[in-house]
């Protein structure tokens, strides 16, 4: 008994480590960057510390006499430099002219102790220039130090008298990397265009789910169980096909269909109207389309499940019904819908879920316009977290939006296992006892 | 007779150094290039580096070396696409040694520790380098340190289709003296909508066509918002003008409520919109430099010059003439072998030589980097370069270096397209703007 336990566990573990790698750590992830300040400006794999002229505006009114020292860029010619650049293994004459010529001198920018470096006797290479010039340098301006202590270190060097209070407010100040953060959720409270996007998402879901993914396709099932075999497959297989064509293409046919130069406004033209972007025309017609691409994606699925739930009903049910004179329609509403309960709450659930991540066809056909109109949530997580075009690619507030998908899809999962009851579902069968 | 096998050893020992030495004197370098918004006509944004790596080849034969450079040329047309593909590539260590990609990446670029400054590898006070223009080497640097060298300079010009403009009542001798009175303030943006409409009165341009602005995100909208008295970025930190913004918002509402622009207009295939500028089906429109290159080349636009004037953007109520150069620039990515960025700084410095910039400046319309570009012949004999180098290019403003400018950008535009669209009132946009840029970057930008 234990050792087949052991076994099972053995047996398992492949698809244990598949699951925490590709479902569990994302979502781990995900819940881990929306709580950082990550952008493209401050990296993801962590930050440095910088005394730079943008980060010393902020030390400005922190500490502003220390802020003004820290501010002015000195290349000092003292003994210290000259024996570093002895040792750099360079041409002997340099170090003696510079130490006859030029010692005791302050230069306040890099590019001037270049320039006389490079009016030197023995002129060095420009990455010899380079090498010398730092070799001097007695400011901590513009230097990236990988660590605080190193940053501390090179402040007390060069003689900056901060008391820990002050320096950590300088450590803070001149961070460049992120910081653990609630921010993003405040600002997604906040936000007025946050509340629209999730608006949008819950009329796209609403609107898709119940007009095609559920109604219509429970209509083409409905249909094609009414009629012969053949046709009845011509036409489901006909149904399948924005589901199997490349949503790229199938998306670029829907642009063809309603661009100014498109299908409906050439067809618009013979009746004198004026050609049209019938897509991105205004909000409705956006939502229009949008809805209609998506809708005829997703009704396929719904179709086949309901199709093959309604060719389980037994069919002597619809004989006797008909010798009792049932028409189609009683036929409908108290023989098929009744027994179609399950496969229609499954096709919701299912449906819902995919929706709610699912925005690779707004991307192609709108791109969420015109003016955000149907951008919907899983959309501007990703142009907020990867795709826009001042290239300032927000990663902490994305996954942060991205980490509310995760807990509405989550909730909405257990919500659904409960009304399946899914105890029951895999509960040992009664006819084994 | 001891002494041969000695000699003996220390002749193999001799022939195997000589031959170690040989392999280390022959260098093979792999430099890879990416280049954004890179269409036909910008190919030597990459080329001019394969040209540099010819010629550095020689230079290094005359030192005695064997330098051969391998160059990996990547062109992105979009920005989006390149600008993420980039950025993640940098973090996972993987990034090009040569990125050309817009100078407003500097700031965030180089926080983040993904670029580092060309400065520490060329030497600035020599030619090429010393002769670029100082005001685009200052856009190309960051917190005081050069960090990228510009690969081309450019502006965004106002144009007019001509045979309209006389339609409506302009004289030859009026449109000559357009651009003057552009840039002296008479000629404005009331003024422009009001031409757009009589255009369209006059059925000239079907409506919606009268005014035909950049149908998707880019700088050119910054222009409008200087137009209009704004300002980006004082003192280091960034300003949110809101009188200003409002003005720039409101001038597109009333764009598309008088008819002149359509509502829809964003988002509208690009190629459909370069077939309308350059077949006269638009009145007047805005756009970079490069559509030259794009309408006489691709578009079929053959009588540029008989056809189409450009000016300075007009001033708007609050603000004056104004336009905006983007240089491009070619910055070094971190995270590479020394050696490699040295060589990679070399190329771009040599890419940078007047005769070899003019080569793209001539190819894509943009405009020359350096003082003695305009004295190349080949590209002083261009009349669109001389033309709108003499024109624009010293009233050109530039964006911030500002590695939150991203985040003020984004948030900018979304408000203009919803204002633009009629999805939220004008004012709405303004204040939910201002809201959403206090909540994001605090007391990072000024707002007044």
């Amino acid at each position: 008994m234990k050792s087949s336990r052991t076994l099972g566990l053995v047996m398992i573990a492949p698809a244990a480590i598949m699951i925490v790698l590709f479902f569990l750590m994302p979502v781990v992830l995900t819940a881990v960057f929306s709580m950082t300040s990550m952008t493209t400006a401050t990296g993801i794999s962590g930050g440095v510390y910088q005394i730079a002229p943008n980060s010393l505006i902020a030390l400005k009114s922190a500490i502003p006499d220390i802020a003004a020292e820290m501010a002015e860029p000195r290349y000092t010619i003292d003994e210290a430099g000259l024996k570093a650049v002895e040792g750099l293994g360079l041409a002997p004459g340099i170090a003696g002219e510079l130490r006859a010529k030029h010692a005791g001198e302050v230069f306040t920018a890099r590019r001037d102790v270049e320039r006389m470096l490079k009016e030197l006797a023995d002129r060095p290479s420009t990455r010899d220039v380079k090498q010398i010039s730092e070799q001097f340098n007695r400011s901590v301006l513009n230097t990236r130090f990988d660590s605080k202590e190193q940053l501390f270190s090179a402040l007390d060097s060069l003689g900056f008298k901060l008391t820990p209070e002050q320096k950590e407010t300088v450590a803070k100040v001149t961070y460049t990397g992120w910081v653990w953060t609630t921010d993003n959720f405040s600002r997604m409270t906040t936000s007025p265009d946050m509340a629209r996007v999730l608006l949008n998402t819950v009329l796209y879901v609403a609107l898709v789910l119940m007009l095609f993914n559920v109604g219509y396709a429970l209509l083409l099932a409905i249909w094609t169980h009414y009629m012969p075999p053949t046709p009845a497959s011509i036409f489901r297989g006909i149904w399948l096909l924005p589901r199997i064509t490349p949503v790229v293409i199938y998306v670029m046919l829907w642009k063809w269909l309603a661009w100014d130069t498109g299908f409906i406004s050439i067809l618009m033209g013979k009746f004198g109207y004026p050609p049209k972007n019938y897509l991105l025309d205004n909000a409705y017609n956006a939502w229009f389309f949008v809805v209609l691409i998506n809708g005829f994606i997703g009704a396929s699925m719904g179709m086949l499940v309901f199709s093959s739930a309604m060719k389980a009903i037994p069919k002597s049910q619809f004989y006797a019904s008909e010798v009792d004179g049932a028409s189609r329609w009683q036929q409908i509403r108290y023989i098929i819908l009744p027994q179609m309960r399950w496969p229609i709450l499954f096709v919701t659930c299912y449906q819902t879920l995919s929706l709610l991540a699912s925005f690779n066809e707004i991307l192609l056909a709108t791109n969420g316009g015109p003016g955000n109109a149907t951008e919907v949530w899983a959309l501007s997580a990703y142009h907020t977290a990867l795709r826009n075009y001042a290239g300032n690619l927000e990663y902490g507030l994305g996954a942060a939006m991205a980490l509310v998908l995760v807990v509405i899809g989550v909730t909405l999962s257990l919500l659904y296992l409960r009304v399946f009851n899914y105890g029951t579902l895999v509960a040992k069968p009664l006819i084994e006892d | 007779m001891t002494i041969l096998p000695t000699l003996k050893s220390l002749a193999v020992a001799a022939a195997i150094l000589a031959s170690t030495s040989a392999i280390a004197l022959a260098k093979d370098v792999h430099i890879s290039v990416w280049a954004g918004g890179t269409g036909p006509n910008d190919v030597y944004r990459l080329d001019a580096i394969e040209i540099a790596a010819q010629q550095l080849q020689r230079e290094a034969a005359l030192k005695g070396e064997d330098l051969k450079i391998t160059v990996e040329k990547k062109p992105y047309s979009a920005w989006e696409d390149f600008k993420q593909a980039l950025t993640l590539a940098a973090e996972a260590k993987t990034a090009p040694n040569i990125v050309v990609s817009g100078h407003e990446d500097i700031a965030p670029w180089s926080q983040a520790g993904l670029i580092v400054p060309i400065e520490d590898y060329v030497d600035l006070d020599s030619w090429p380098l010393s002769d670029i223009y100082e005001n685009l080497l200052q856009i190309a640097s960051y917190n005081g340190t050069v960090y990228g060298i510009p690969q081309d300079a450019e502006s965004r010009p106002m144009f007019f289709w001509k045979p309209y403009m006389k339609a409506i009542g302009y004289s030859d001798a009026d449109l000559d003296a357009l651009p003057q009175s552009v840039q002296d303030g008479k000629y404005t943006m009331k003024n422009l909508l009001e031409d757009a409409k009589k255009m369209q009165d006059k059925g000239l341009v079907q409506p919606g066509y009268g005014f035909y602005p950049r149908t998707s995100n880019g700088p050119d909208y910054w222009q409008f918002y200087t137009s209009f008295g704004g300002t980006m970025e004082e003192g280091g930190k960034l300003v949110f003008d809101k009188a200003a913004m409002t003005r720039t918002y409101q001038f597109f509402a009333d764009a598309v409520k008088s008819g002149v622009t359509k509502k829809n207009h964003i988002g509208m295939p690009g190629d459909q919109w370069w077939k309308e500028v350059a077949t006269g089906k638009a009145g007047i429109w805005d756009g970079g430099t490069w559509h030259y290159a794009r309408l006489v080349n691709q578009e079929g636009l053959k009588d540029f010059f008989g056809n189409v004037i450009f000016t300075l953007i007009p001033a708007g109520e609050g603000g004056k003439a104004n336009t905006l150069t983007h240089p491009l620039v070619y910055l070094l990515t971190a995270g590479h072998d020394q050696e490699d960025t040295e060589i990679a700084a070399q190329l771009v410095k040599i890419a940078s030589e007047p005769r070899i910039n003019a080569l793209h400046a001539v190819k894509s319309a943009h405009l020359g980097i350096s003082k003695s570009e305009s004295t190349v012949e080949f590209y002083s004999a261009d009349r669109w370069t001389r033309e709108a180098t003499e024109r624009l290019l010293p009233h050109a403003n530039a964006m911030p270096n500002n590695s939150d400018f991203g985040k003020y950008w984004n948030i900018m535009w979304k408000n203009l397209e919803a204002s633009w669209t009629g999805a939220k009132t004008v004012d709405a946009a303004v204040s939910d703007a201002e809201s959403e840029l206090k909540s994001t970057l605090g007391d990072k930008i000024v707002i007044r």
